[in-house]
């Protein structure tokens, strides 16, 4: 391990450190805001549900390396592909726990607002959604650090992320490179998660510090994947 | 070009039908590449999930499990032993068999531990002892999950096999690697296509079992269980 | 209403004879008499401390009768729930011993223990991934039982239960709550343990199905006779399903074992009869009969009888019958409305006040008599036959006379017995009543 590599190269792996970040975060947050208005349609009109999870699981399977070269003929060899690639697989986490972090609102809340007068709307934004947020809000973690990840398969098709550690030490046979490249990814994505828990903190402070509001039970109902450590893995 | 026209112009040429490095033999390559790593992750992992969701023993690790490996990027990891020039079983075997087990693990765990607790004391109290709760009450009831779990960890290993074709190893990802370098992007689109769809029938594969393995019982519980 | 229920019973216990509980102490050996019958289950010295300190049940003295049902009452958190997760080893008591037949049970083998003791639960525990009549089956076939056999003895069960056999092949979420309950309750008879334990079986149901699953239960237990042990925290179940109330103090100790009817009318202290509740006096009446009620011919008419018959009985209200041969009531009739009637009408031709309830002579409770008393417009209790025929009227003041014998009867009884038990200890100290 050749520490010293690390300073003088600084400057460029601060570089691909911060292209990472960008692809890693903006993804799972593009796929969170189109994630919560189609959420929120299946969760109101359930007969979609069945054909949205098939889609989703069927999207999720694709290996990633796969789905980036699949979109290069119609957004080239960019950074837009990545992005794209990721914030599809972000959405396929994050729609789920969206329409389940909803749906797992109890009943009695729920009926108990209307009975106050609110109306639909009011009652989606002040009531339902922030009762969700812990749900949602797992499904996001996931999002990002999958995404933090994934980024670096898209340095095989050119599109620069801290892969380029990986792809240029295996050409040099430069472990310490490889290393660097590891470990900055690790961290990023453990930081962003961390960052994520806090803020989940910060916007449910009811929430006892579980990753599911009280009420909402953690009871997975077979063949729906509701539970906020996402059944789908990458 | 579309994507699907490249692709479907390279898979239906013959020629790459045949002769060494032809679709078939990575086809094959590709298959022992994902199922062996899956095939001992789950026989390490399924068991080991089990034992944690039943006696609670370990839990903590187990949940904080999932979000860690989630972190490793599989790329950086293969480049990683290539570089180290492990022999070459050992090269692909073990990265991707330790990288299969978490969300075996998670999940198995998941499935155990969320037996509803009335059920798990009923097995308990008409006199079954440990092994049979497990077997033939909690196993059972947490078989959508674990199943979820082997299903993801397929798709993983699939996806990973990939990748592990830029270390030189063969398998549908070859077309892939070799296509980019070469830049000849039919053998890309292709080989990719042909990853598609091998883990679109893994899914398919896994939906079959669900029906066979998952207990009638459970199927109609879903709806009523919000 | 409920009917009367004859709790006199008879049976004694032969115990280890160097061990005195304090239960028998006061229960004044109440089931005195008979040569069989035993205590089945006796808890010596038990004491139950979790690691944190908290103590749930502590230094327990307690014998349960065989045969009878013994119900464990009291607040949450007071012991009930982890007394009798002791009895099937599901919590292992910190100090004392367990008998169950006389054998200590840590001795046997838990889960082999279990499979001779049926346990329900409230949440039922039904398997979910089994057809109902897998369910039923499953300790007989963990005993060996070819699966065949064992799923006929389902079916029986589920009829046993008061369920449609039809349902064996469905699965337990396809069910209603109180349907649910019945086969957990047909799961823990299928290898016709002695023992049963129920905890809080019947709470999360609603209260009409809870009704009919205790009455269920009751009409079980004249035909099984087997020896349960129910928790609840319903005061009122206790005293309706239960033989031998314990009902217990909030931290792990009991504050009165007796019979619903001593419990009802003689609480060990204020703590007791807040529990009870506040009408103990009028509930306690459901356990008197109503042989002892002397009844008055009254004023009884058949609807062919006129007008001017009864305006000449000169009674404020007549009890109109179908007929002297079949005396079912149809109606009381005010004399007021009598008045101005043309006296060679006939009385079926008058519109009649509808007669409300009648109590069954013999079957039914005071407490049944006295409501119809209090529910009847003329204050007139109607006593009915089997058939349904008024067999007399009782006033409140024979109720009244009727209530104070039965109370002075009973008080009696129990005061002999409680004698009887002291001269029976040999050497027997203070302390030994409640």
């Amino acid at each position: 391990m050749m520490w010293s590599w690390i300073p003088s190269n600084w400057s460029e792996i601060w570089e691909l450190t911060k292209q990472t970040a960008f692809l890693g975060i903006i993804s799972p947050l593009i796929g969170l805001v189109i994630s919560v208005p189609l959420g929120v349609v299946a969760a109101r009109w359930r007969w979609i549900n069945p054909p949205t999870l098939v889609v989703v699981n069927v999207v999720y399977a694709i290996p990633s390396l796969a789905l980036f070269i699949a979109l290069i003929p119609t957004f080239g060899l960019t950074d837009t592909t990545v992005v794209i690639g990721l914030t599809v697989y972000s959405l396929c986490v994050i729609l789920p726990n969206v329409v389940g972090g909803l749906r797992g609102v109890p009943a009695p809340v729920k009926q108990a607002a209307t009975a106050m007068g609110y109306g639909p709307l009011r009652r989606l934004i002040t009531v339902e959604l922030p009762l969700a947020t812990p749900v949602i809000l797992a499904g996001l973690r996931v999002g990002v650090v999958s995404s933090v990840s994934l980024a670096s398969v898209g340095q095989i098709i050119g599109v620069s992320s801290l892969g380029y550690l990986f792809v240029d030490g295996e050409q040099r046979d430069f472990p310490t490179e490889i290393y660097v490249g590891l470990f900055l990814i690790i961290i990023l994505a453990v930081a962003c998660d961390l960052i994520l828990v806090g803020v989940r903190r910060a916007l449910t402070p009811w929430a006892s510090g579980r990753d599911r509001a009280p009420g909402i039970r953690r009871r997975v109902v077979p063949g729906t994947p509701v539970t906020p450590v996402p059944a789908l893995w990458r | 070009m579309s994507f699907f026209s490249y692709a479907w112009d390279w898979v239906t040429t013959d020629a790459n039908w045949h002769g060494p490095g032809s679709i078939p033999h990575q086809l094959l390559a590709h298959l022992g590449y994902s199922f062996l790593p899956l095939l001992i992750a789950g026989l390490i992992a399924v068991p080991a999930g089990v034992v944690i969701g039943h006696t609670g023993r370990g839990a903590t690790l187990v949940i904080n499990l999932a979000n860690a490996w989630r972190a490793i990027p599989t790329l950086g990891l293969l480049v990683l032993i290539a570089v180290y020039q492990w022999p070459t079983l050992l090269t692909w075997l073990i990265p991707l068999t330790v990288l299969a087990i978490p969300p075996i693990l998670v999940n198995v765990y998941e499935g155990v531990d969320g037996v509803d607790p009335g059920v798990k004391d009923a097995a308990k109290g008409v006199g079954m002892t440990p092994w049979q709760q497990v077997v033939k009450v909690e196993v059972p009831i947490a078989m959508p999950l674990i199943l979820i779990g082997l299903r993801t960890s397929a798709i993983f290993v699939v996806a990973t096999a990939t990748i592990a074709a830029y270390i030189g190893l063969g398998g549908l990802g070859r077309f892939i690697i070799d296509g980019l370098a070469n830049t000849q992007y039919g053998p890309v689109a292709g080989g990719s296509l042909l990853v598609i769809l091998l883990a679109l029938i893994v899914l398919g594969v896994f939906a079959l079992l669900s029906r066979l393995l998952v207990p009638a019982g459970l199927r109609g519980a879903g709806k009523d269980n919000q | 209403m409920t009917g009367f229920r004859n709790r006199v019973v008879t049976q004694t216990g032969t115990v280890n004879p160097d061990y005195t509980p304090a239960t028998r102490l006061v229960l004044g050996d109440a089931f005195a008499g008979g040569a069989e019958g035993r205590w089945l289950i006796t808890f010596e010295g038990v004491t139950k401390r979790y690691p944190d300190g908290t103590v749930a049940v502590d230094d327990l003295d307690l014998e349960v009768p065989d045969g009878k049902t013994m119900v464990l009452v009291g607040p949450s958190g007071c012991g009930k729930t982890t007394t009798l997760r002791m009895i099937n080893r599901l919590v292992e008591a910190s100090e004392g011993r367990i008998l169950l037949n006389g054998d200590d049970i840590r001795a046997q083998n838990p889960a082999k223990l279990r499979r001779g003791i049926g346990y329900v639960i409230q949440q039922t525990g039904l398997f979910p991934h089994r057809t109902i009549e897998d369910n039923i089956a499953t300790v007989p076939v963990l005993n060996g039982w070819r699966r065949a056999k064992a799923r006929a003895r389902a079916r029986e069960l589920l009829t046993t239960v008061g369920l449609d056999p039809a349902l064996a092949k469905r699965y337990p979420h396809q069910l209603s709550g109180g349907q649910q309950q019945r086969v957990g309750v047909a799961r823990a008879l299928a290898a016709d343990p002695p023992v049963l334990l129920m905890d809080e079986p019947f709470s999360a149901v609603d209260p009409v199905v809870r009704g009919q699953l205790q009455e269920q239960l009751i009409a079980l237990q004249t035909e099984l006779r087997k020896t349960i042990v129910l928790v609840t925290h319903d005061i009122e179940e206790a005293i309706k399903v239960g033989d031998l109330v314990a009902l217990y103090h909030p931290h792990g100790t009991l504050a009165q074992l007796a019979t619903p009817e001593r419990l009802l009318a003689a609480p060990a202290d204020d703590y007791v009869a807040g529990f009870v509740g506040f009408d103990r006096g009028i509930r306690r009446l459901s356990f008197f009969r109503t042989d002892g009620l002397s009844l008055s011919a009254g004023p009884v008419l058949p609807e062919t009888a006129t007008v001017a018959a009864a305006v000449k009985t000169g009674e404020p209200w007549i009890l109109v019958v179908a007929s002297e041969s079949d005396p079912t009531p149809s109606g009381w009739l005010p004399s007021d409305r009598l008045a101005g009637l043309d006296g060679a009408a006939l009385l079926k031709d008058v519109a009649a006040d509808p007669f409300g309830h009648t109590f069954t002579v013999g079957d039914d409770s005071l407490r049944a008599a006295l409501d119809a008393a209090v529910l009847s417009p003329a204050g007139l209790a109607i006593g009915v036959d089997a058939d349904g025929r008024v067999a007399g009227l009782a006033t409140f003041d024979q109720l009244r006379s009727a209530v104070q014998a039965a109370q002075a009867a009973q008080d009696a009884l129990d005061a002999q017995e409680n004698q009887d038990a002291l001269a029976a200890q040999p050497g027997s100290g203070p302390g030994a009543a409640p």
